[in-house]
């Protein structure tokens, strides 16, 4: 029941949050002295064609009106159309999300399965140089600036390796989208060429994104399984002639994750779906991120605003998960 | 089933047998036709292709969907550009310069095999102007919507609104659609907007297979084109072109030859870089795209002559062009191209001189106020030639003060002579090969707020440039763009420093490339694999 609630009191604070998200970004969006109207109208437009365009966008009206009509669109699921491609910008997004889930949760699963265990070593060992070797790759993790790295791995794994692919998702021109996942499209046909096609492209740029995620579920776990294992529980298992595995793998870890689960939600948002602007950019990955990017570019107010909305959606969901994998984790919230 | 299975039985033996020589014989009976096959070539691009209607996108980083698989009444090739006929064989132009009659060619085919006649001409001329999108910049001022006629299935009549003497040299942009193919497809009075911006309409030489906007759209050769397909030459069979936002990733994939082609406009440094690469050519040619800095001459003491002379001699033209840009461009003294007809080939500009800018700058004799320069924030150049300009400036006095912005804020400013900063370094493409394109529109009363940038204004240049485009005649026409040029030079209305140079990335297998400054190279007709 408790579960439910939580589910139920997210949900609500959804329309109040978003609402605040729209206000701010539909501002800021709008009272940079930028021009879509003369982007779309071209360098070789008239002063009359400009104001014509501009009247027919609803540009010409005041910033309250062409909110509250933005608004009312909304509220019925309209985003409106982007004012290049000349879709509506829901379509670009549906059609675009998959490519950006697809290298998020590989980024997530891979900096989970490498951030978390190293954690756990480094606190084991803690002030050998094994714990400071992990600290210094973590802090460098943290530290070194995506696009930089992106081109680096292209530098070295496609161009003097040779081992993967420089950009793209898939070799060639990519097929008809069903699921819009790749790699679940190449399982659903058994075609392990494409299969084996989609995972070499996904491989550097998961590994750009996952690397500062990894780093900070290294510092996090670290942190937590620490203060764990510091704690008269541990002191009352070891008394107890407990092994030692079981200590840390079975009540220290799952004591420390509590701290570390929650910040995969976060995770999620800071490095996944902001670093997919860049690492999109680098990788040519035509995901959300490449559409934000171009909309920006370009002054297309409505893709950026629609781009915000969907990515404080998906943050709001993703941290709503993690609140109950969390509660999974740690009963106690829900008691 | 496994090899060992099929060849198990006689049966199997024979039916393998058979079906090697049946592909034997298919094979020898399609040699001829595949002689010239040529697979698929792919462009990387700097602009994404998320919208393929001929009507709505202009820019020339996104020519290449226009260009391939759509056909204007003519169409520019080669450099200097020349205009050569193609949907129409012939025009003549009425004595008062009013009334364009254009000869359709006959059996010019659609994509999907409809024919194309003069209303479809008639339709597209209607469409762009209801749009009033990219290309219709061109045709707004002159034409009047329902004025454009058919009197029979291959004659097309355009009446103008006055004469224009550049009219003909923007029937290229014409690109004619399939009236009822787009027609069918409108919804909610959008002239089929919606739909054309993913479909294709068009008779080009290469017809749409594949478009995704998030990544590109292929197309393979239309073989029914009108232009035909000569036998025994090669040409590509399909095309791949794909928005590819990051330079490096362009560059990278050229050197690793996942893609045969790219812009070519990338920066100098990343062109050295490619030139190192036994397995890519860089073809050359000079472009018409003027880089300058245009001035705000609405204000003090931008209205005054020996204050703008002055900073036409402070800038330093050779340290810009052999030291920054090293060598990869060639010194353009005028607004106007030098390659183009009509540019004064006497001209000679001002040189980088402080001494004579601090004469001029006495001469002037007025209180100075520190000017803003607003480089074009991403456009390395224009940013490197602001901060060398600033500094030159300082030395005679001048308090410069260099703020970047992106393309579409500082487009934005040039609305209004009170956003305009005092000093926008930028480029002049060519969006007709006129030399009206550039000194008939950046300087004229009648563009102020539109295609002008300087706010200038002068009843003498304004007639010089109307009667220029009253008459027909090109020598007269040379003539009095002559005086227009040499007006603007020494009124120094603005900083003229280089012409680009195109330098356009291909793979060493790629042949037949043929450049022209309007489309960029991107017209893939004419290019084969070796």
């Amino acid at each position: 029941m408790k579960r439910l609630a939580i589910i139920f009191s997210r949900l609500i604070w959804l329309v109040p949050t978003l609402l605040g998200l729209i206000a701010l970004v539909f501002t800021i969006s709008h009272v940079i002295p930028a021009d879509p109207v003369r982007v779309i109208a071209g360098e070789q437009a008239t002063a009359e064609q400009i104001a014509a365009l501009r009247t027919k966008l609803g540009f010409d009206r005041p910033l309250w009106e062409q909110f509250l009509a933005y608004i009312g669109k909304v509220a019925q699921g309209d985003l409106g159309m982007s004012l290049f491609s000349q879709r509506p910008i829901t379509e670009d997004l549906m059609a675009r999300l998959p490519a950006t889930l697809e290298l998020g949760i590989a980024a997530v699963f891979l900096a989970v399965f490498v951030g978390v265990p190293l954690g756990v070593v480094s606190a084991l060992f803690r002030n050998s140089p094994l714990d400071h070797a992990v600290r210094v790759v973590s802090v460098s993790g943290l530290a070194i600036a995506s696009f930089w790295l992106a081109m680096e791995l292209q530098l070295l794994f496609s161009m003097k390796l040779a081992w993967t692919p420089l950009s793209g998702r898939i070799d060639g021109f990519p097929p008809e989208p069903r699921s819009g996942f790749m790699t679940i499209d190449a399982i659903a046909d058994r075609d392990w060429e494409a299969l084996f096609s989609a995972l070499r492209h996904l491989a550097l740029p998961t590994l750009t994104l996952a690397l500062p995620a990894a780093a900070q579920l290294v510092r996090l776990t670290r942190a937590g399984v620490l203060e764990v294992i510091n704690s008269n529980h541990v002191l009352y298992q070891r008394a107890m002639g407990y092994p030692e595995r079981v200590i840390v793998w079975k009540y220290v870890l799952r004591a420390a994750m509590t701290a570390t689960v929650t910040q995969i939600g976060l995770i999620f948002g800071v490095y996944v779906l902001a670093g997919a602007i860049v690492v999109e950019t680098v990788f040519d990955w035509p995901g959300i991120g490449l559409f934000a990017v171009n909309s920006i570019l370009r002054s297309d107010y409505n893709g950026i605003v629609g781009f915000t909305i969907w990515a404080g959606l998906i943050f709001i969901l993703v941290n709503l998960i993690v609140d109950l994998v969390h509660s999974f984790v740690d009963p106690r919230i829900v008691r | 089933m496994t090899t060992n299975a099929i060849t198990n039985t006689g049966r199997l033996r024979m039916k393998t047998k058979m079906l090697r020589m049946v592909a034997a014989a298919a094979a020898m009976f399609l040699a001829p036709a595949l002689a010239s096959a040529q697979g698929r070539y792919v462009h990387a691009n700097n602009s994404p292709f998320d919208n393929l209607d001929p009507h709505a996108v202009f820019d020339v980083g996104r020519a290449a969907s226009r260009i391939n698989m759509y056909d204007g009444l003519y169409r520019w090739v080669d450099n200097p550009p020349k205009m050569i006929p193609w949907l129409a064989e012939s025009h003549t132009i009425s004595p008062d310069g009013l009334t364009y009659t254009f000869k359709l060619r006959r059996g010019v085919k659609f994509h999907d095999g409809s024919e194309m006649t003069s209303a479809d001409v008639v339709y597209t001329m209607e469409r762009m102007l209801a749009m009033k999108k990219g290309p219709a910049g061109l045709f707004l001022g002159s034409i009047a919507p329902g004025t454009t006629q058919a009197p029979d299935p291959y004659t097309v009549v355009f009446t103008l609104k006055e004469p224009s003497a550049i009219f003909l040299s923007t029937v290229p942009e014409i690109q004619v659609v399939n009236s009822k193919l787009v027609q069918r497809n409108v919804k909610d009075g959008d002239h089929g907007e919606g739909w054309l911006s993913r479909n294709d309409a068009g008779t080009g030489s290469f017809a749409l297979r594949r478009h995704d906007p998030a990544v590109g759209f292929i197309a393979t050769r239309f073989k029914d084109h009108f232009y035909g397909w000569e036998p025994g030459k090669k040409w590509f069979d399909e095309i791949e072109f794909r928005s590819v936002l990051d330079v490096n990733t362009r560059v990278l994939g050229m050197i690793k030859g996942d893609y045969q082609g790219t812009d070519g406009y990338l920066p100098y440094d990343q062109i050295e870089r490619l030139r190192k690469e036994p397995n890519i050519q860089i073809l050359e040619d000079e472009s018409m795209r003027v880089f300058y800095f245009a001035f705000n001459m609405s204000r003090p003491p931008f209205d005054n002559v020996h204050f703008r002379r002055a900073l036409n001699h402070a800038f330093d033209y050779n340290g810009f062009i052999n030291d920054i840009l090293k060598g990869s461009v060639a010194r353009n003294p005028s607004p106007n191209p030098n390659n183009l007809w009509g540019t004064p080939k006497d001209i000679k500009g001002y040189e980088f001189d402080l001494d004579k800018a601090k004469a001029e700058l006495a001469k002037a004799n007025i209180q100075l106020r520190p000017i803003t320069i607003n480089p074009l924030a991403g456009f390395p150049e224009t940013e490197q030639a602001s901060v060398l300009f600033a500094n030159a400036l300082r030395k005679i006095g001048i308090e410069a003060k260099v703020e970047a912005s992106p393309w579409n804020i500082v487009s934005d400013r040039f609305r209004s002579k009170d956003t305009m900063h005092d000093m926008v370094p930028l480029w002049k493409s060519t969006y007709y090969a006129d030399p009206n394109n550039w000194v008939g529109e950046l300087f004229t009363t009648r563009h102020h707020g539109g295609r002008s940038t300087t706010w200038y204004s002068n009843p003498e240049l304004d007639r010089i440039t109307d009667e220029a485009l009253r008459i027909t005649d090109q020598a007269e026409r040379t003539k009095l763009y002559d005086k227009a040029i040499r007006h603007i030079v020494d009124e120094a209305v603005g900083i003229f420093v280089y012409n680009t140079k195109w330098f356009g990335p291909y793979s060493s297998k790629i042949g037949g490339i043929r450049f022209s400054p309007i489309g960029s190279g991107q017209e893939m007709r004419w290019a084969y694999f070796k």
